[in-house]
């Protein structure tokens, strides 16, 4: 058996549930129990309560009458509960910024039903998309965007060519796409990499060219869902432990960290994992005095810093 | 009866009141209250907190032609019933797709909504259906909503000074919440990081918008860490290697001017953006992102500033 929902939770429901019920006399029980997400049996034992519900002095004719027959329910005397609640900020805010951001992909119709609803609903809540709330998912180009959709409902292959930031190199791979999605901002693509033999997250906006094959993907993600993550840490890594100043603790909450100490001061040392030289050389640049290496794996890697610096600084010395 | 059934009586008898009802009213005509004393009180106020929760107004006024005064409470119609947004039924299927595609993290306040809007229509696509996109909403940016929809005034407190700011704007972008506005401590326009937020939001309640927003604002566009600060304005000049940039010129946005480099300046081919900077540090650190494939080249301070900070990294111990 369910645990029964608090009592708040289920009034939140009932006062939304009786609205559409008046509104729909002889509505079947399992159209309310579909349309509110709920069983039957869910259903039946709210409006149990609901026909308790009255006004004092509490006579058969003050009080909410509920009729059910043959499966069909209809909801009489229940005028205070006529009309649905006014949407919370939060409820507003939640509604109205999913809307707002899938109307921002790239692709969405932008006079259709969707666009619609979120007019009439922020009239109704007295705000202008756009000029007072604006949800931005992410950049990335449309046409690639549908391309890449299209490539993993037909489950075929696509080659790419790939500017990979942290390695700040390009390169041109073959993957199998299983799932494009946006989340942190960005839109991503997750799939397998047949260059790098295993599970990758691409973002999409950093695909310069995109080719659609029509090879079938032989990889595809197996039932346990997908664990697709940007780290991919390899045993032959080097490691290097850092002092970050308290200022830089972003850096801890950011990246992936083996191990973490804090220090009474605000500042700590954290050990963490090389994945790629120039992601470790823009880290120690932008840092500059809110980080020292204490201890690092080899030489090269302790010295990432100073050489990144010195290449750059060749550009100013011309 | 049920505490269910008694919330229910609870809302229905001070919807229905058109007077203030004291809390010894309620008792009497509420089914379902203890007898007088400390344990009908602690009812009570649980209950007053439920319906406050849910997001029902209480409004408190004094009972008349009482004395000594005693609180009255009732709810006001205007404040409960939702305005009817007239939703067609294919635009409530499209407001249900959009809660399933993009899913707000870690919050059903999108579904509730949509049960007040009418339920959840037809053979909607199952839950278990995969969302295209992910939404996170920090706590702060319900208050600030708030504010906007209300055209009230809000402080809080950011980089350990107490800021009030008249919220015009909310906007998410690269994965994090901003709010714009017109800022009246330091009487000007301001963006606001809300994740940097310190502590809480509070809303205003009698201070509406000393300032009303500009009538157009520019939309659709991202702003970066180096548009988002204080500093007095300043155009930075960037020489980038030619392949990066087209890249660049995106990220950079509109407000950056793009030339091609004159022969002093660099290589044939590569280009020089003029970028308008409002945060010296924020734009220092992308620029050194660009490793070697850029170029700070003017004004000199900038230029100065930037060697310094990688001279000083090159000749640390």
């Amino acid at each position: 058996m369910a645990v029964p929902a608090p009592a708040a939770d289920r009034l939140r429901r009932v006062l939304a549930m009786v609205p559409w019920i008046v509104a729909n006399p002889g509505i079947e029980v399992a159209a309310v129990a579909n349309r509110f997400g709920l069983t039957e049996a869910d259903v039946l034992d709210d409006l149990n309560v609901v026909w308790m519900v009255g006004l004092p002095p509490y006579t058969p004719d003050a009080l909410v009458e509920v009729a059910i027959e043959d499966d069909k329910v209809w909801i009489h005397y229940a005028d205070f509960f006529s009309r649905p609640l006014k949407l919370t900020a939060g409820q507003g805010l939640a509604l109205l910024a999913a809307t707002d951001g899938l109307l921002s992909v790239p692709g969405t119709e932008l006079d259709g039903p969707l666009a619609r609803a979120l007019a009439k609903l922020a009239g109704v809540l007295g705000v202008e998309p756009d000029v007072n709330l604006e949800v931005d998912l992410g950049a990335a180009e449309g046409p690639t965007l549908a391309a890449l959709q299209r490539s993993v409902d037909a489950a075929t292959d696509v080659i790419i060519d790939y500017y990979s930031y942290g390695r700040d190199e390009r390169t041109t791979r073959r993957v199998s796409p299983w799932r494009v999605n946006a989340t942190g901002g960005a839109w991503y693509l997750e799939g397998f990499c047949h260059s790098a033999e295993g599970e990758r997250l691409f973002r999409i906006d950093r695909i310069e060219d995109l080719r659609p094959t029509d090879d079938p993907s032989e990889h595809r993600p197996d039932d346990s869902g997908l664990d697709v993550r940007v780290f991919h840490p390899r045993a032959e890594d080097p490691k290097v432990t850092l002092w970050l100043a308290p200022e830089a603790q972003w850096v801890i909450e950011t990246y992936p960290t083996e191990s973490v100490k804090p220090r009474s001061d605000g500042s700590s040392e954290a050990t963490l994992v090389i994945t790629a030289d120039a992601w470790f050389e823009r880290l120690l640049l932008r840092l500059g005095p809110q980080v020292r290496i204490l201890a690092a794996d080899d030489e090269q890697a302790a010295n990432l810093g100073r050489s990144a610096a010195a290449r750059v600084l060749e550009r100013y010395r011309r | 009866m049920s505490k269910l059934e008694r919330l229910l009586n609870l809302t229905a008898v001070l919807l229905d009141t058109t007077r203030p009802l004291s809390a010894e009213d309620l008792r009497q005509s509420v089914e379902g209250y203890p007898p007088p004393g400390p344990s009908f009180r602690r009812a009570f106020e649980r209950d007053k907190d439920d319906l406050r929760t849910m997001g029902i107004p209480l409004s408190i006024a004094r009972v008349p032609g009482v004395d000594p005064p005693v609180d009255g409470y009732r709810i006001l119609p205007e404040d409960y019933y939702l305005a009817d947004p007239g939703l067609d039924a294919d635009e409530l299927a499209a407001l249900h797709l959009a809660t399933i595609a993009v899913r707000v993290d870690g919050s059903t306040e999108g579904r509730e909504a949509l049960w007040k809007l009418g339920g959840l229509p037809g053979e909607a696509t199952p839950d278990g259906s995969p969302s295209v996109a992910s939404l996170p909403i920090d706590p702060a940016v319900t208050p600030l909503f708030e504010a906007i929809r209300e055209r009230r005034a809000v402080q809080f407190s950011y980089r350990g000074e107490v800021r009030t700011l008249d919220a015009w704007r909310l906007h998410f972008q690269r994965g994090r919440w901003y709010v714009s506005g017109f800022d009246q401590t330091r009487q000007a326009e301001r963006n606001f990081r809300i994740g940097r937020i310190e502590g809480e939001v509070t809303v205003l309640v009698d201070q509406p918008w000393s300032t009303d927003p500009p009538p157009h604002r520019e939309a659709g566009r991202a702003l970066q860490g180096w548009e988002l600060g204080e500093d007095s304005p300043i155009a930075v000049d960037l020489l980038v290697d030619v392949e990066r940039a087209v890249w660049l010129g995106q990220e950079l946005g509109p407000s950056a001017s793009q030339r091609p480099a004159t022969s002093e300046e660099g290589p044939s081919s590569s280009v020089v953006f003029t970028v308008p900077v409002v945060n010296q540090r924020a734009f220092r650190s992308y620029v050194l992102g660009l490793l070697e494939h850029g170029e700070v080249l003017g004004p000199a301070e900038v230029r100065a500033d930037l060697i310094e900070w990688l001279e000083a990294i090159e000749g640390a111990a």
